[in-house]
Protein backbone atom coordinates (compact mmCIF):
# COMPACT_ATOMS: atom_id res chain seq x y z
CA UNK A 1 0.00 0.00 0.00
CA UNK A 2 1.46 3.35 -0.93
CA UNK A 3 1.58 6.33 1.41
CA UNK A 4 -1.34 8.21 -0.17
CA UNK A 5 -3.68 5.22 0.26
CA UNK A 6 -2.43 4.69 3.80
CA UNK A 7 -3.01 8.27 4.85
CA UNK A 8 -6.39 8.35 3.09
CA UNK A 9 -7.46 5.24 5.01
CA UNK A 10 -6.23 6.25 8.47
CA UNK A 11 -8.62 8.09 10.74
CA UNK A 12 -7.71 11.65 11.69
CA UNK A 13 -7.19 11.72 15.46
CA UNK A 14 -7.27 15.50 15.81
CA UNK A 15 -10.34 17.74 15.84
CA UNK A 16 -11.16 18.72 12.22
CA UNK A 17 -11.06 22.42 13.01
CA UNK A 18 -8.16 23.72 15.09
CA UNK A 19 -7.12 27.34 15.05
CA UNK A 20 -3.56 26.96 13.72
CA UNK A 21 -2.37 29.66 11.32
CA UNK A 22 -3.43 29.32 7.68
CA UNK A 23 -1.00 26.93 5.96
CA UNK A 24 0.78 25.89 9.18
CA UNK A 25 3.01 22.91 8.45
CA UNK A 26 3.12 21.94 12.13
CA UNK A 27 -0.59 21.18 11.86
CA UNK A 28 0.22 18.93 8.90
CA UNK A 29 2.98 17.25 10.93
CA UNK A 30 0.69 16.71 13.92
CA UNK A 31 -2.14 15.24 11.85
CA UNK A 32 0.21 12.94 9.92
CA UNK A 33 1.95 11.75 13.09
CA UNK A 34 -1.30 11.05 14.90
CA UNK A 35 -2.82 9.29 11.87
CA UNK A 36 0.13 6.89 11.76
CA UNK A 37 0.37 6.38 15.53
CA UNK A 38 -3.31 5.51 15.63
CA UNK A 39 -6.04 5.54 18.27
CA UNK A 40 -4.06 3.62 20.92
CA UNK A 41 -2.03 6.67 21.74
CA UNK A 42 -1.79 8.95 24.75
CA UNK A 43 -0.11 12.20 23.99
CA UNK A 44 1.08 15.28 25.74
CA UNK A 45 1.38 18.73 24.24
CA UNK A 46 3.25 21.22 26.43
CA UNK A 47 2.62 24.97 26.10
CA UNK A 48 3.47 25.98 22.57
CA UNK A 49 1.79 26.44 19.21
CA UNK A 50 -0.10 23.16 19.13
CA UNK A 51 -1.26 23.59 22.74
CA UNK A 52 -2.37 27.12 22.01
CA UNK A 53 -4.45 26.25 18.94
CA UNK A 54 -6.75 24.06 21.01
CA UNK A 55 -5.54 20.49 20.51
CA UNK A 56 -5.31 20.10 24.29
CA UNK A 57 -8.89 21.29 24.59
CA UNK A 58 -10.61 24.37 25.88
CA UNK A 59 -13.61 25.03 28.07
CA UNK A 60 -14.28 21.41 29.10
CA UNK A 61 -13.94 20.18 25.54
CA UNK A 62 -11.13 18.12 24.01
CA UNK A 63 -9.20 18.86 20.84
CA UNK A 64 -8.32 15.28 19.91
CA UNK A 65 -9.97 11.89 19.68
CA UNK A 66 -7.18 10.26 21.64
CA UNK A 67 -6.45 11.13 25.29
CA UNK A 68 -4.40 14.31 25.37
CA UNK A 69 -3.10 16.44 28.21
CA UNK A 70 -1.26 19.65 28.86
CA UNK A 71 1.90 19.25 30.99
CA UNK A 72 4.18 22.09 31.99
CA UNK A 73 6.92 23.35 29.71
CA UNK A 74 9.63 21.53 31.65
CA UNK A 75 8.18 18.20 32.80
CA UNK A 76 6.83 16.61 29.59
CA UNK A 77 9.11 13.57 29.44
CA UNK A 78 8.99 12.82 33.19
CA UNK A 79 5.20 12.99 33.29
CA UNK A 80 4.87 10.67 30.28
CA UNK A 81 7.41 8.28 31.82
CA UNK A 82 5.04 7.81 34.77
CA UNK A 83 2.06 7.24 32.47
CA UNK A 84 3.97 4.66 30.42
CA UNK A 85 5.00 2.88 33.62
CA UNK A 86 1.37 2.58 34.68
CA UNK A 87 0.32 1.08 31.36
CA UNK A 88 3.22 -1.36 31.45
CA UNK A 89 2.10 -2.34 34.96
CA UNK A 90 -1.48 -3.10 33.88
CA UNK A 91 -0.15 -4.76 30.72
CA UNK A 92 -1.73 -2.65 28.01
CA UNK A 93 0.21 -1.68 24.92
CA UNK A 94 -0.13 2.02 24.12
CA UNK A 95 2.03 4.58 22.35
CA UNK A 96 2.97 7.30 24.80
CA UNK A 97 3.88 10.30 22.75
CA UNK A 98 5.08 13.85 23.37
CA UNK A 99 4.49 16.47 20.70
CA UNK A 100 6.55 19.36 21.95
CA UNK A 101 7.90 22.53 20.45
CA UNK A 102 11.54 23.50 20.46
CA UNK A 103 11.07 25.65 23.56
CA UNK A 104 9.82 22.68 25.54
CA UNK A 105 12.50 20.32 24.19
CA UNK A 106 15.62 22.32 23.41
CA UNK A 107 15.39 24.93 26.18
CA UNK A 108 13.10 24.39 29.14
CA UNK A 109 12.36 20.67 28.98
CA UNK A 110 15.86 19.51 28.09
CA UNK A 111 16.89 18.11 31.47
CA UNK A 112 13.80 15.93 31.90
CA UNK A 113 14.05 14.73 28.29
CA UNK A 114 17.72 13.89 28.75
CA UNK A 115 16.85 12.06 31.97
CA UNK A 116 14.11 10.03 30.30
CA UNK A 117 16.47 9.18 27.43
CA UNK A 118 19.12 7.98 29.84
CA UNK A 119 16.63 5.90 31.88
CA UNK A 120 15.30 4.36 28.68
CA UNK A 121 11.64 5.27 29.26
CA UNK A 122 9.65 3.85 26.38
CA UNK A 123 8.32 7.07 24.90
CA UNK A 124 8.12 8.57 21.44
CA UNK A 125 9.22 12.18 21.72
CA UNK A 126 8.44 14.34 18.70
CA UNK A 127 9.90 17.84 18.66
CA UNK A 128 8.62 20.35 16.10
CA UNK A 129 11.37 22.88 15.70
CA UNK A 130 10.07 26.25 14.51
CA UNK A 131 13.03 28.10 15.96
CA UNK A 132 11.41 30.05 18.75
CA UNK A 133 8.48 30.60 21.07
CA UNK A 134 6.16 31.31 18.18
CA UNK A 135 2.75 31.28 19.88
CA UNK A 136 3.69 33.88 22.49
CA UNK A 137 5.09 36.39 20.02
CA UNK A 138 8.19 35.02 18.26
CA UNK A 139 10.75 35.16 21.09
CA UNK A 140 14.18 33.63 20.55
CA UNK A 141 14.99 30.10 21.71
CA UNK A 142 18.13 28.01 21.84
CA UNK A 143 17.15 26.65 18.47
CA UNK A 144 16.98 29.98 16.60
CA UNK A 145 19.44 30.38 13.73
CA UNK A 146 22.24 32.92 14.13
CA UNK A 147 21.38 36.33 12.75
CA UNK A 148 17.61 35.83 12.82
CA UNK A 149 15.21 38.56 13.81
CA UNK A 150 12.97 37.66 16.76
CA UNK A 151 10.97 39.91 19.08
CA UNK A 152 13.66 39.58 21.76
CA UNK A 153 16.56 40.02 19.31
CA UNK A 154 15.25 43.00 17.31
CA UNK A 155 16.92 44.54 14.29
CA UNK A 156 17.44 48.30 14.35
CA UNK A 157 18.95 50.04 11.29
CA UNK A 158 20.13 46.70 9.90
CA UNK A 159 21.96 45.88 13.15
CA UNK A 160 20.91 43.16 15.58
CA UNK A 161 19.44 39.71 15.32
CA UNK A 162 20.50 36.67 17.32
CA UNK A 163 24.21 36.57 18.10
CA UNK A 164 24.61 32.89 18.96
CA UNK A 165 24.59 29.74 16.86
CA UNK A 166 21.70 27.29 16.77
CA UNK A 167 21.88 24.35 19.15
CA UNK A 168 22.21 21.12 17.16
CA UNK A 169 19.64 19.27 19.21
CA UNK A 170 19.12 16.10 17.11
CA UNK A 171 22.85 15.47 17.43
CA UNK A 172 22.69 15.98 21.22
CA UNK A 173 19.89 13.41 21.40
CA UNK A 174 21.76 11.03 19.07
CA UNK A 175 24.68 11.09 21.49
CA UNK A 176 22.38 9.64 24.18
CA UNK A 177 22.70 6.37 22.23
CA UNK A 178 18.98 5.98 21.81
CA UNK A 179 17.48 2.94 20.09
CA UNK A 180 16.23 5.26 17.34
CA UNK A 181 16.61 8.95 16.53
CA UNK A 182 15.56 10.60 13.29
CA UNK A 183 15.02 14.02 11.77
CA UNK A 184 11.96 14.59 9.61
CA UNK A 185 10.51 17.28 7.38
CA UNK A 186 6.87 18.08 6.46
CA UNK A 187 7.95 18.19 2.79
CA UNK A 188 8.96 14.51 2.88
CA UNK A 189 5.78 12.82 4.08
CA UNK A 190 6.57 9.24 2.88
CA UNK A 191 9.88 9.45 4.75
CA UNK A 192 8.05 10.75 7.82
CA UNK A 193 5.51 7.91 7.73
CA UNK A 194 8.28 5.31 7.43
CA UNK A 195 10.17 6.80 10.39
CA UNK A 196 7.04 6.91 12.55
CA UNK A 197 6.32 3.25 11.83
CA UNK A 198 9.91 2.43 12.74
CA UNK A 199 9.60 4.55 15.91
CA UNK A 200 6.57 2.55 17.09
CA UNK A 201 8.62 -0.64 16.89
CA UNK A 202 11.80 0.79 18.40
CA UNK A 203 9.94 2.42 21.31
CA UNK A 204 9.72 -1.08 22.83
CA UNK A 205 13.40 -0.71 23.72
CA UNK A 206 13.66 2.84 24.98
CA UNK A 207 13.08 6.48 24.16
CA UNK A 208 12.71 7.36 20.51
CA UNK A 209 13.40 10.95 19.53
CA UNK A 210 12.08 12.49 16.32
CA UNK A 211 12.99 16.02 15.30
CA UNK A 212 10.88 17.87 12.71
CA UNK A 213 12.14 21.10 11.17
CA UNK A 214 9.08 23.30 10.57
CA UNK A 215 9.52 26.79 9.08
CA UNK A 216 6.94 29.05 10.76
CA UNK A 217 5.04 31.21 8.29
CA UNK A 218 3.80 33.90 10.64
CA UNK A 219 6.93 34.22 12.75
CA UNK A 220 9.47 33.99 9.97
CA UNK A 221 7.56 36.00 7.37
CA UNK A 222 6.59 33.85 4.41
CA UNK A 223 3.50 33.23 2.28
CA UNK A 224 1.12 30.41 3.26
CA UNK A 225 1.18 28.57 -0.08
CA UNK A 226 5.00 28.32 0.04
CA UNK A 227 4.85 26.45 3.35
CA UNK A 228 5.90 23.09 1.91
CA UNK A 229 8.26 24.55 -0.69
CA UNK A 230 10.41 26.27 1.96
CA UNK A 231 10.41 23.13 4.09
CA UNK A 232 11.71 21.24 1.08
CA UNK A 233 14.37 23.91 0.53
CA UNK A 234 15.58 23.48 4.12
CA UNK A 235 16.45 19.88 3.24
CA UNK A 236 17.75 20.57 -0.28
CA UNK A 237 20.19 23.19 1.04
CA UNK A 238 21.36 20.81 3.80
CA UNK A 239 20.22 23.39 6.35
CA UNK A 240 18.16 20.72 8.12
CA UNK A 241 19.42 17.39 6.75
CA UNK A 242 17.30 14.26 7.05
CA UNK A 243 19.13 11.44 8.79
CA UNK A 244 18.47 8.64 11.24
CA UNK A 245 20.53 7.01 13.96
CA UNK A 246 19.87 3.46 15.03
CA UNK A 247 21.92 2.21 18.00
CA UNK A 248 24.72 4.65 17.19
CA UNK A 249 24.77 3.90 13.46
CA UNK A 250 24.26 7.07 11.42
CA UNK A 251 22.52 6.93 8.06
CA UNK A 252 21.35 9.62 5.65
CA UNK A 253 17.65 9.17 4.81
CA UNK A 254 17.62 11.72 1.99
CA UNK A 255 21.09 12.23 0.59
CA UNK A 256 21.24 15.48 -1.39
CA UNK A 257 23.96 15.01 -4.01
CA UNK A 258 24.20 18.63 -5.20
CA UNK A 259 22.96 20.83 -2.35
CA UNK A 260 21.59 24.26 -3.24
CA UNK A 261 23.27 27.28 -1.64
CA UNK A 262 21.88 28.19 1.80
CA UNK A 263 21.14 31.67 0.40
CA UNK A 264 18.16 30.24 -1.52
CA UNK A 265 16.55 29.15 1.74
CA UNK A 266 17.57 32.16 3.85
CA UNK A 267 16.31 34.80 1.42
CA UNK A 268 12.78 33.38 1.47
CA UNK A 269 12.07 34.78 4.94
CA UNK A 270 11.56 38.26 6.32
CA UNK A 271 13.39 37.40 9.53
CA UNK A 272 16.67 37.07 7.59
CA UNK A 273 16.09 40.12 5.36
CA UNK A 274 18.73 42.28 7.10
CA UNK A 275 21.55 39.72 6.70
CA UNK A 276 24.58 40.87 4.69
CA UNK A 277 26.45 38.69 2.18
CA UNK A 278 29.06 38.09 4.88
CA UNK A 279 26.45 36.81 7.36
CA UNK A 280 25.05 34.44 4.74
CA UNK A 281 28.57 33.21 3.91
CA UNK A 282 29.03 32.51 7.64
CA UNK A 283 25.81 30.50 7.73
CA UNK A 284 26.91 28.59 4.62
CA UNK A 285 30.25 27.75 6.26
CA UNK A 286 28.45 26.69 9.46
CA UNK A 287 26.09 24.44 7.47
CA UNK A 288 28.97 22.92 5.46
CA UNK A 289 30.95 22.21 8.62
CA UNK A 290 28.02 20.44 10.28
CA UNK A 291 27.26 18.52 7.10
CA UNK A 292 30.90 17.37 6.83
CA UNK A 293 30.75 16.08 10.40
CA UNK A 294 27.50 14.26 9.66
CA UNK A 295 28.96 12.60 6.55
CA UNK A 296 31.99 11.51 8.59
CA UNK A 297 29.68 9.99 11.21
CA UNK A 298 27.75 8.14 8.48
CA UNK A 299 30.99 6.57 7.24
CA UNK A 300 31.87 5.16 10.67
CA UNK B 1 -24.99 24.80 25.93
CA UNK B 2 -22.01 23.14 27.49
CA UNK B 3 -20.76 19.62 27.10
CA UNK B 4 -20.70 17.74 30.40
CA UNK B 5 -18.45 14.72 30.83
CA UNK B 6 -18.50 11.91 33.39
CA UNK B 7 -14.87 12.74 34.03
CA UNK B 8 -13.19 16.01 35.01
CA UNK B 9 -12.25 16.49 31.37
CA UNK B 10 -13.52 14.74 28.24
CA UNK B 11 -11.46 11.71 27.22
CA UNK B 12 -11.26 10.33 23.70
CA UNK B 13 -13.82 11.19 21.04
CA UNK B 14 -16.40 12.68 23.41
CA UNK B 15 -16.88 16.47 23.49
CA UNK B 16 -14.66 17.44 20.61
CA UNK B 17 -13.92 21.14 20.27
CA UNK B 18 -14.28 22.14 16.63
CA UNK B 19 -13.41 25.58 15.32
CA UNK B 20 -15.27 26.58 12.16
CA UNK B 21 -12.11 27.23 10.19
CA UNK B 22 -13.99 27.14 6.88
CA UNK B 23 -15.11 30.72 7.62
CA UNK B 24 -11.50 31.95 7.57
CA UNK B 25 -11.16 31.32 3.86
CA UNK B 26 -10.41 34.26 1.57
CA UNK B 27 -9.47 32.05 -1.40
CA UNK B 28 -10.97 28.76 -2.40
CA UNK B 29 -9.19 25.85 -4.11
CA UNK B 30 -11.00 24.53 -7.17
CA UNK B 31 -9.93 21.24 -8.72
CA UNK B 32 -9.96 20.66 -12.46
CA UNK B 33 -10.77 16.95 -12.70
CA UNK B 34 -9.67 16.82 -16.36
CA UNK B 35 -6.08 17.79 -15.49
CA UNK B 36 -5.82 15.64 -12.33
CA UNK B 37 -3.52 12.62 -12.68
CA UNK B 38 -4.44 11.26 -9.22
CA UNK B 39 -0.94 11.45 -7.72
CA UNK B 40 -2.35 12.42 -4.30
CA UNK B 41 0.11 15.23 -3.51
CA UNK B 42 -2.80 17.45 -2.41
CA UNK B 43 -3.88 14.81 0.11
CA UNK B 44 -0.34 14.38 1.45
CA UNK B 45 0.28 18.08 2.01
CA UNK B 46 -3.14 19.44 3.04
CA UNK B 47 -2.58 20.63 6.64
CA UNK B 48 -6.29 20.53 7.49
CA UNK B 49 -6.93 17.04 6.09
CA UNK B 50 -9.52 18.49 3.71
CA UNK B 51 -8.72 16.36 0.66
CA UNK B 52 -10.65 13.12 0.45
CA UNK B 53 -9.91 10.09 -1.70
CA UNK B 54 -13.00 8.58 -3.28
CA UNK B 55 -13.48 4.87 -3.86
CA UNK B 56 -12.94 5.23 -7.61
CA UNK B 57 -9.48 6.70 -6.93
CA UNK B 58 -10.34 10.32 -7.62
CA UNK B 59 -9.63 13.14 -5.18
CA UNK B 60 -12.09 15.67 -3.86
CA UNK B 61 -11.68 18.86 -1.82
CA UNK B 62 -13.99 19.25 1.18
CA UNK B 63 -14.74 22.85 2.06
CA UNK B 64 -16.02 22.47 5.64
CA UNK B 65 -12.70 23.22 7.33
CA UNK B 66 -10.47 24.31 4.42
CA UNK B 67 -8.62 27.48 5.45
CA UNK B 68 -7.66 28.40 1.89
CA UNK B 69 -3.90 28.33 2.42
CA UNK B 70 -3.14 27.43 -1.21
CA UNK B 71 -0.63 24.65 -0.49
CA UNK B 72 -2.54 22.16 -2.69
CA UNK B 73 -2.54 24.57 -5.65
CA UNK B 74 1.16 25.32 -5.15
CA UNK B 75 2.24 21.69 -4.80
CA UNK B 76 0.11 20.28 -7.65
CA UNK B 77 2.56 19.27 -10.40
CA UNK B 78 -0.13 19.39 -13.12
CA UNK B 79 -1.60 22.76 -11.99
CA UNK B 80 -4.97 21.06 -11.66
CA UNK B 81 -5.94 23.16 -8.64
CA UNK B 82 -6.48 26.91 -8.88
CA UNK B 83 -7.31 29.40 -6.15
CA UNK B 84 -10.55 31.29 -6.80
CA UNK B 85 -11.76 34.35 -4.90
CA UNK B 86 -14.46 33.76 -2.28
CA UNK B 87 -17.64 35.80 -2.81
CA UNK B 88 -19.03 37.57 0.22
CA UNK B 89 -22.28 35.63 0.39
CA UNK B 90 -20.49 32.25 0.42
Amino acid sequence: MNVVDKLAAYEDQISPGISACVGCNVELTLRTCMKVLGPDTIFAIPPGCMGGVGVVGWDKQSGARTPVFFPLLDNVASMLAGIKMHYEHIGRKVNVVAFAGDGASVDAGMQCLSGAAERGDKLIYICYDNEGYMNTGYQRSGSTTKGAWTSTTPVIDGQGGKKQNKKDFPMIMAMHDLPYMATMSPAYIPDMVRKLERAMVEAERGLVYLHVYNPCLTGWGCKSDESIEVSRLSVETNFAPLYEVEDGKFKMSVDIKNPKPVREFITRFKKFRHLTDEDIADLQAFTDRKMKRLHELCKM
Amino acid sequence: MKFVSDYIVPIGPEGLKIVETGKWRTRKPVMDVEKCVRCGMCLLYCPVNSVKKNEDGSFEICYDYCKGCGICAHECKKKAISMAAVKEDE
